[in-house]
């Protein structure tokens, strides 16, 4: 029994080791930090300082307004993605053999460009005075908009270009789950009366909730950690206004060389979406 | 497969075998005399590539010492270069900024190149003292400024000719009577501009220092953000976009797509932006100093700094020397991918005259402003910009936002300040 346990860890090992060294370990490592000050340029070596970079963080305008603009996103994009993502399922199901595979892969496909490339063809796009988008809409009577020049519309802009860009995965996670569904449930259904609609939100809903509370819970992380789409788009711009919660650790970390003061940061970002998930998770284990 | 056949095919391994193992031991000879440096620099345009056939040519020159270089985006190597010399990884040689030199200084990553000045190898006088000068630190010069890359004026020749402007304004005056003849209606918006703001940063540090304005005080390092010239040289900008829309409202990139597109009679851009203009080959286009809207001519400039790590024994230094030198004596080459050379003497040649755009360029050598360099140089550019923004959008008055700009820049200041003091490495 003991070498049985012992080979399943055995077995584990390539995993724990790659976790423990490039997760745990960087992840305790900048707790720790968050409690010292770590300032890479002083000379003076790093001290512990308690709380006073949590007291400083809430009392930072700047961090309030790059967690409002962070949690602005979440509101904006995380609403739309995932019944955005069940409505293309659900119509990419309805499409049989190869043309099925065809819409797949086109909306699955802008997933695997990089995000800076994507970012900076949007930003072509959306540019007021000779983006593409604009010139569309000319014909139609619509005045150039400043796409990029207000913080609303910009993260509308970045929320819109996300939803091409990320679309795909939850989309296919939800496909996948439409597919675990029997046939034979619609089919019983149908001999009972209950077609379409009815349907849809007696069975095939109920059924893919474990899908669909993943897709939400990964969207929404991800959504709270959004960072590289607003950081090439707009810089953060127009007046801040998009500089997220990730830019502004970031750019106190690793450009104002701040580490304990980036770390500590980091974890109350960190709580912030540990509730928000919990609270997901409460909402669809319910019932 | 025949007898004969067979013991060719051995013959062949035995020689290639000894070939091999000749090989091995030549190498190792080689490699235990050449010196290796590891040259790092945020090259990954068409620039990398010349600099590439830069070090081929001197790997092949020089076969006892080797330089392999590492590219990576500007956006990430300042602080891959930071955090790997602070772990006593750094390159033997790297390229820095002007206004990146002082962190790395006083994290105390860099080596004096003086010797190199003084004994010749590359004469001070060739190089132009106000570039030198910006390497200086106590008295002695911490890397050699390979380039100099100032804002300039790229301009529409087809367009001046349509809006029958004979040559590129130089003054206020002519600029913004050329902007009222060059912007034309289309529908439903402009069809053309005059001109069109890009990175608005480097822009408007431009036109601060052309009114005189300075965001740090040359002599004492305080704080002159918040000053009545720098508050005339935003609102004549602001002025121009937000009250007689003569400008179009700012955003990233567009003054070059616009450019591209013909679509805009004049950018003041980079000379680097040259390698990308010259592939449109259907763009007519000029170069010319940049306009002097103020009462004194300044240009914001950047630099490439060849720099050499703290710590190389003194072999090592003498190669990572031998390399300035080569890199320095071949800037002409550097220069032909949108680049101007600091050695006067290089600038005196015909190749160069005939770089017409970098020669434009380079005529405004002896007043170029460099961003200052500071510990906390991103923190303050974050403020400065900030300041920009709010402006040249119209949501703030120049007197608001450099006064919110100056509180905020101080509060970074203090927080530094005990350093300034301490023991500086």
């Amino acid at each position: 029994m003991i070498r049985r346990r012992w080979a399943g860890y055995l077995f584990l090992l390539p995993y724990l080791t790659l976790f423990g060294a490039f997760l745990l370990g960087p992840l305790i490592y900048g707790l720790v930090l968050s409690f010292m000050q770590y300032d890479m340029l002083s000379p003076e070596p790093a001290k512990f300082i308690g709380m006073e970079n949590y007291s400083e963080a809430l009392g930072d305008a700047y961090f309030w307004k790059s967690l409002r603009a962070t949690t602005l996103f979440v509101v904006m994009s995380v609403p739309i993605t995932i019944p955005l993502a069940l409505l293309l399922a659900v119509a990419v199901e309805a499409v049989n053999g190869k043309r099925q595979m065809f819409y797949r892969i086109a909306i699955f496909a802008p997933s695997v460009v990089s995000v800076s490339v994507v970012s900076l063809i949007w930003r072509w796009f959306y540019n007021k005075e000779f983006g593409l988008l604009n010139a569309l809409l000319a014909p139609l009577g619509v005045e150039p908009i400043g796409w990029l020049n207000t913080p609303l519309t910009a993260m509308t802009g970045i929320v819109v270009m996300t939803l091409w860009w990320t679309i795909g995965g939850p989309m296919l996670v939800l496909l996948a789950g439409l597919k675990q569904i029997p046939a034979q449930y619609y089919e019983a259904a149908a001999i009972d009366g209950a077609v379409g609609w009815r349907a849809f939100a007696r069975i095939t809903l109920p059924l893919l909730r474990p899908a669909l509370l993943f897709s939400l819970v990964m969207n929404l992380i991800g959504a709270f950690q959004v960072f590289g789409q607003p950081f090439i788009l707009t810089g953060g711009g127009p007046e801040l206004g998009t500089r997220v919660a990730m830019q502004y650790i970031y750019q106190t970390a690793f450009q104002f060389y701040r580490l304990g003061y980036g770390a500590a940061m980091s974890w109350l970002l960190f709580l912030v979406i540990a509730v928000f998930a919990a609270f997901q998770f409460r909402m669809m284990r319910e019932r | 497969m025949g007898r004969d056949e067979r013991s060719i095919s051995r013959r062949d391994f035995a020689r290639t075998a000894a070939a091999a193992a000749l090989a091995v031991v030549g190498c190792e000879r080689r490699s235990t005399q050449a010196v290796h440096l590891r040259f790092w620099n945020g090259f990954t345009g068409p620039d990398g590539r010349t600099m590439l056939r830069i070090i081929k040519q001197f790997n092949q020159q020089h076969e006892n010492i080797q330089v392999t270089m590492q590219r990576m985006d500007w956006g990430t190597y300042y602080n891959k270069l930071f955090v790997a010399g602070l772990g006593n990884r750094a390159p033997d040689v790297f390229v820095l900024h002007s206004d990146q030199i002082d962190r790395f200084y006083r994290a105390g990553l860099m080596t004096p190149i003086d010797a190199m000045l003084t004994d010749g190898r590359v004469p001070m006088d060739d190089l132009d003292p106000n570039v030198l000068a910006k390497t200086s630190r106590a008295g002695k010069h911490y890397a050699l400024p390979l380039d100099v890359h100032p804002l300039g004026m790229f301009y529409n020749r087809r367009l001046f000719a349509d809006a029958g402007i004979a040559k590129a304004p130089q003054t206020q005056k002519e600029f913004v009577e050329a902007l009222h003849r060059l912007k034309r209606a289309g529908d439903g918006g402009v069809a053309q501009w005059g001109f069109v703001l890009g990175w608005f940063r480097v822009i408007m540090y431009s036109i601060m220092s052309q009114y005189g304005g300075r965001i740090f005080d040359d002599a004492t390092g305080a704080l002159t953000l918040d000053s009545p010239a720098c508050r005339e040289a935003m609102s004549f900008m602001a002025g121009l976009i937000v009250e007689q829309k003569l400008v179009p409202e700012i955003e990233n990139l567009a003054g070059m797509i616009g450019f591209r597109q013909g679509r805009v009679a004049m950018v003041w851009e980079g000379i680097f932006m040259l390698p990308e203009l010259r592939r449109q080959t259907d763009l007519e286009f000029g170069a010319a100093p940049l306009v002097i809207v103020g009462n004194q001519p300044a240009v914001w400039a950047g630099t490439h700094n060849l720099c050499i790590r703290n710590g190389l024994d003194d072999r090592q230094t003498r190669a990572a020397m031998t390399f300035l030198k080569f890199l320095s004596d071949h800037s002409l080459d550097w220069a032909d991918g949108g680049q101007i050379p600091v050695r006067r003497s290089l600038r005196q040649t015909e190749r160069f005259a005939a770089m017409t755009a970098q020669a434009a360029f380079a005529t405004q050598i002896p007043y170029v402003t460099y961003m200052p360099s500071t510990p906390f140089t991103v923190e303050y550019q974050v403020e400065f910009d900030l300041a920009c923004d709010r402006v040249l959008r119209g949501s703030a008055t120049p007197q608001e936002a450099l006064a919110d700009a100056t509180t905020n820049i101080q509060r970074v200041m203090t927080r530094y300040e005990h350093w300034n003091t301490g023991s500086a490495p």
